[in-house]
C-alpha cells in the first residue's frame, strides 16, 4: 500500500500553500480566535507536526470515524492531498477572516452530509454529520495540540491549556457541533471536561485492520527515502506515539510484538525533548524555505505582538 | 511517488546545493538590515527578537546549526539551483535582529554597565549583522569611532546542545557534503562553531591579523579595542569603504587592484602566518579605490602547526615549478591525499589535479572567471571520476581547499586579471621573488619594517 500513497505534489508545499493562504495580507477581522488567543499560539507551536501525527492515530481509534474515512475518503490514493486539506482547513479556521473561516467550514459541513453509510467491523451505522463523532473528532485534535505543545513545544499553564479548549469549542461549532455547554451535548470546554469526554468515550473505542493500516502508513518510514533520514523519521513517529494516552497506546499494542514494525520496538530508549525538537526544527528550516511562510509567519507575530502591547497580559 | 518524504529530502538536496553553492545567505545577511524605507525598518523592529527565548525559539533546534553547515560547507558561486539559494536564504531572512533593548542588556550583562554610559555614544540601531549576532555603530570614551559585535544572549549554550546531537548533524552532513568525512567534519564544525562563539578567540586572531599587516600598503584589518572586548562583545575600530555589490560596479582596473590585495593578504597570511581567515565571503570586505581592502570577520581562522604547510608547498613543487609527474604523485601520497598504490595512471591524476594549479602553472596575466572557479567546484565534488575512489582531502586542508574555492569564486566574480604566479612567487617563502606589480614594490617598506620586528 504504501508504496503507491504518496502522488505527486507534496505534502510539505501543498501545507505551506495553504498556510501562506490562510493568514490574510490585510485583515478585515481577526477570525474567530484572534491574535491574543492562546489557540494562534497552539497552532503555530514547532510540535504541531507531532499534534498532527497524534491525532490521526488518536482519531483511527473510533470505530464509526474510522469507518467514515475509509468509506468515503480517498486517503489511500493520495493521502497527502487528504492531509493537505485538513490542514488548509485548520488553518484557514485558525488564522483566516470569518468569512474564510465559515465558508471552509461550510464546504467541510456539506461534504459530511454525504459521508454516511455502516461500519463493517462494528456493524453500526454511522454518519460524519453527528455530533458525537464531530464531537470525536474535534476532542483528538484539541488533546493532541496540548499534549505535543506540553511534551515538545512551549508549554501552556493550566489556565492556557482551559483557555485553549475553551477557545477551541468555537471550532468544534464551526464544523458542526451544536452550540451549548459539555453537559449540554457541546464540546468539551475545559481540560476537566476533555479528560472526562476521554473516559465516557473509551468503551466505544476498538482497533481494526483499517487503524493498522493507518498506523502503519502513518509511522513507517516511507520506500524511496533517503537513508540518512530515517533516524530523523523514526524520532519524530515514536514521539507522537509516546505524546498517546496510556490507554491508547495500549489499544494499538505500541511497545508489543503486535505492532512489531510499526510505532517503537519494544524496550527502545524513546527520544528525549532536545532531539525531539531538533528534528522538528530541521523540518521547520525546510517548511520556511517554502514560499510565502516567512512572510505569513511575520504577517501573524506582527499581530499577535501588536496584540500584546494593547492587552498587556 | 513517497512525496511528502521526498519533498523534504530534496529540500536536502537542495540545502546540499547551497552549501556547496556559497554562502550567499551570509553575504546576504546585511539586506535585512540595509533595506531602506520606514516601513521596512518599523517592521524590522516590530520583529526584533526581545528576550533571550525569543533567541532559542529562533536560533535553536538545529536552526542556528543548519546555517552555520551551510555556512562552513560553502564557497562557489554557480549551479545553485532557486530552491537551494531560498533554503538558506529563507533561514537567514528568518532571524531578525536584537531590540535595541535586548542588545543593551548583552552590553550590559559584559561590560558592566548600559551602553550609553560604556560610550560617548551609542547607536541603538544596528548597522549589520554578524553570524549570531549584530553590528552597532559607537564613539568610545576617547572619541574612537567603533563597530560593536554584539552576541546574541544564550546563542552559544543553544547551539552547544545542537551540536551535541551528532547523530542528527551526522545525517545532514552525509546529505550536505557527502564527498567528506563526516566523522572529521563534525569534529572540525565543532570547533569552529565552538571558536566562533568565543570573540576573544575571534580577537585574539584579529588582533594577529592587524598586528602583521600594521603598515601595509592596500590591506587593512580593524585593530581591536581590548578593554571593550569579551567573549560575547567584541569591539574594533569602525572601518568604512564600498560593499562588495558596489565595487563590482568599479572600472576592471579598479577590481583588478582590489583583488591583488585580497590575493596577497590571503597568501601572505597562509605563508607568513600560517594562518588562513577561512571565511572569504564578499560580506566580509570594505573596498576603497586604488586597491585598498578592509577585511572583516575574523571569527573563522585556521592556524596551522609548524610543518603542516610543507605537503602543500611539496605538491606545488612538484606539479607547479619542476614539473615531476611521479614525484608529485609521491607527494600527494605522502600528504594522504591519494591512496599509494591506486590503479590511476599518474597522467590521470596530474590531469585531475592540474585545474587546481591552473591560475598559477604558468607566468603571465590570467583572467579570473566565474566560469572556471565553477569548474574547479565542480572538479572538487566530482565523485565519479575514478579517482574520487582512492583521493581525500585530510582533514587539516579540508578548509583550505574550502578557502580557496571561495577564493576563486570571488575572484572570479571579480573578473579579476593579474598574474598570479608572479605574485605567489613574491609570497612563496621558498622563492621570495622581487615585487612583479606596483602594489609589490609598495609593499617593500612594510615587508622591511615585518623583518626588523621579526629580528628583534
Amino acid at each position: 500500500m504504501t508504496a503507491e500513497v504518496f502522488p505527486d505534489a507534496g505534502l510539505f508545499q501543498r501545507g505551506a500553500a495553504a498556510f501562506a493562504a490562510s493568514v490574510p495580507v490585510e485583515p478585515a477581522d481577526d477570525g474567530f480566535f484572534g491574535p491574543a488567543s492562546v489557540t494562534w499560539r497552539v497552532h503555530a507551536d514547532l510540535s504541531a507536526p507531532v499534534a498532527g501525527l497524534r491525532s490521526l492515530l488518536l482519531q483511527a481509534l473510533h470505530p464509526l470515524a474510522m469507518a467514515g474515512v475509509d468509506q468515503h475518503s480517498h486517503w489511500r490514493d493520495d493521502p497527502a492531498e487528504r492531509f493537505a486539506s485538513t490542514a488548509a482547513y485548520v488553518l484557514t479556521t485558525t488564522y483566516g477572516e470569518r468569512a474564510a473561516a465559515r465558508a471552509a467550514a461550510e464546504r467541510v459541513r456539506r461534504v459530511h452530509e454525504r459521508v454516511r453509510g455502516t461500519d463493517t467491523v462494528t456493524g453500526q451505522p454511522y454518519a460524519a454529520a453527528d455530533p458525537a463523532l464531530l464531537i470525536w473528532v474535534h476532542a483528538g485534535f484539541v488533546d493532541s495540540g496540548l499534549a505535543a505543545a506540553a511534551l515538545y513545544g512551549t508549554a501552556l499553564t493550566p489556565a492556557e491549556q482551559d483557555q485553549y479548549v475553551a477557545e477551541m469549542t468555537a471550532a468544534a461549532e464551526l464544523a458542526g457541533v451544536p452550540p451549548g455547554s459539555f453537559a449540554e451535548g457541546g464540546a468539551p470546554a475545559s481540560v476537566a471536561e476533555l479528560d472526562a469526554y476521554f473516559e465516557a468515550v473509551r468503551p466505544s473505542l476498538t482497533t481494526s485492520t483499517s487503524t493498522d493500516d493507518i498506523a502503519t502508513y502513518l509511522l513507517g518510514m516511507p520506500p524511496g527515502v533517503e537513508p540518512e533520514l530515517s533516524e530523523a523519521w523514526e524520532i519524530l513517529a515514536t514521539a507522537a506515539v509516546i505524546s498517546l494516552p496510556g490507554w491508547a497506546r495500549d489499544m494499538y499494542g505500541f511497545g508489543t510484538a503486535r505492532a512489531a514494525g510499526t510505532g517503537p520496538a519494544p524496550g527502545s530508549v524513546p527520544p528525549g525533548r532536545d532531539e525531539v525538537r531538533q528534528v522538528l526544527g530541521l523540518l521547520d528550516a525546510l517548511y520556511l524555505g517554502e514560499p510565502g511562510v516567512l512572510e505569513a509567519r511575520q504577517r501573524l507575530t506582527l499581530r499577535m505582538r501588536e496584540a500584546e502591547r494593547e492587552l498587556p497580559r | 511517488m513517497n512525496e511528502p518524504i521526498l519533498r523534504v529530502s530534496r529540500g536536502l538536496t537542495a540545502m546540499r546545493l547551497a552549501a556547496r553553492g556559497g554562502a550567499r545567505y551570509a553575504a546576504n545577511a546585511p539586506r535585512l538590515f540595509a533595506a531602506a524605507g520606514a516601513q521596512r525598518q518599523q517592521l524590522r523592529d516590530d520583529l526584533a527578537l526581545r528576550t533571550a527565548q525569543d533567541v532559542a525559539d529562533t536560533l535553536g533546534t538545529m536552526k542556528g546549526v543548519l546555517m552555520k553547515i551551510g555556512q562552513l560547507a560553502s564557497y562557489v558561486d554557480d549551479g545553485i539551483a532557486p530552491p537551494a539559494r531560498r533554503i538558506l536564504g529563507r533561514l537567514q531572512d528568518s532571524v531578525p535582529p536584537m531590540s535595541a533593548e535586548l542588545a543593551a542588556s548583552v552590553i550590559e550583562a559584559e561590560l558592566g554597565a548600559a551602553p550609553e554610559r560604556v560610550f560617548k555614544e551609542w547607536d541603538p540601531l544596528p548597522i549589520a549583522a554578524a553570524s549570531i549576532g549584530q553590528v552597532h555603530r559607537a564613539i568610545t570614551a576617547d572619541g574612537l569611532a567603533v563597530a560593536v559585535k554584539v552576541q546574541y544572549p544564550g546563542i552559544a549554550e543553544t547551539i552547544a546542545a545542537d551540536l551535541g546531537n551528532v547523530s542528527l548533524i551526522r545525517s545532514l552532513l552525509k546529505m550536505a557534503v557527502p564527498s567528506q568525512d563526516v566523522t572529521s567534519l563534525i569534529e572540525e564544525l565543532r570547533e569552529r562553531i565552538g571558536e566562533e562563539l568565543d570573540y576573544l578567540r575571534e580577537a585574539e586572531n584579529q588582533r594577529l591579523f592587524a598586528a602583521h599587516f600594521d603598515g601595509h600598503p592596500t590591506a587593512r584589518v580593524p585593530k581591536i579595542v581590548d578593554e571593550l572586548s569579551t567573549a560575547r562583545v567584541m569591539t574594533s575600530e569602525l572601518a568604512a569603504g564600498a560593499r562588495f555589490a558596489e565595487m563590482l560596479a568599479w572600472p576592471q582596473e579598479e577590481k583588478d587592484l582590489a583583488a591583488e590585495t585580497i590575493y596577497r593578504f590571503t597568501f601572505r597570511s597562509l605563508y607568513e602566518l600560517n594562518a588562513f581567515n577561512g571565511d572569504p565571503h564578499p560580506g566580509n570586505y570594505l573596498f576603497e579605490p586604488g586597491g585598498q581592502v578592509t577585511f572583516l570577520d575574523f571569527g573563522l581562522v585556521k592556524h596551522f602547526k609548524a610543518g603542516e604547510l610543507d605537503p602543500l608547498i611539496h605538491m606545488i613543487e612538484t606539479l607547479v615549478l619542476r614539473y615531476d609527474p611521479e614525484a608529485f604523485r609521491r607527494a600527494m601520497e605522502e600528504a594522504d591525499f591519494l591512496e599509494p598504490g591506486a590503479p590511476i595512471p599518474t597522467e590521470d591524476v596530474v590531469a585531475h589535479m592540474s585545474l587546481f594549479y591552473e591560475s598559477i602553472r604558468h607566468r603571465g596575466p590570467r583572467t579570473m572567471t566565474s566560469e572556471y572557479s565553477s569548474a574547479v567546484a565542480r572538479r572538487y565534488v566530482d565523485f565519479k571520476n575514478p579517482l574520487a575512489a582512492y583521493a581525500k582531502i585530510p582533514r587539516p586542508y579540508v578548509i583550505v581547499q574550502r578557502i580557496n574555492l571561495g577564493l576563486f569564486a570571488i575572484l572570479g566574480q571579480m573578473n579579476a586579471t593579474a598574474d598570479w604566479r608572479g605574485l605567489s612567487e613574491e609570497i612563496w617563502p621558498w622563492v621570495k621573488a622581487p615585487p612583479s606589480t606596483p602594489m609589490g614594490e609598495a609593499e617593500r617598506p612594510w615587508l622591511a619594517q615585518l623583518a626588523l620586528r621579526r629580528d628583534r
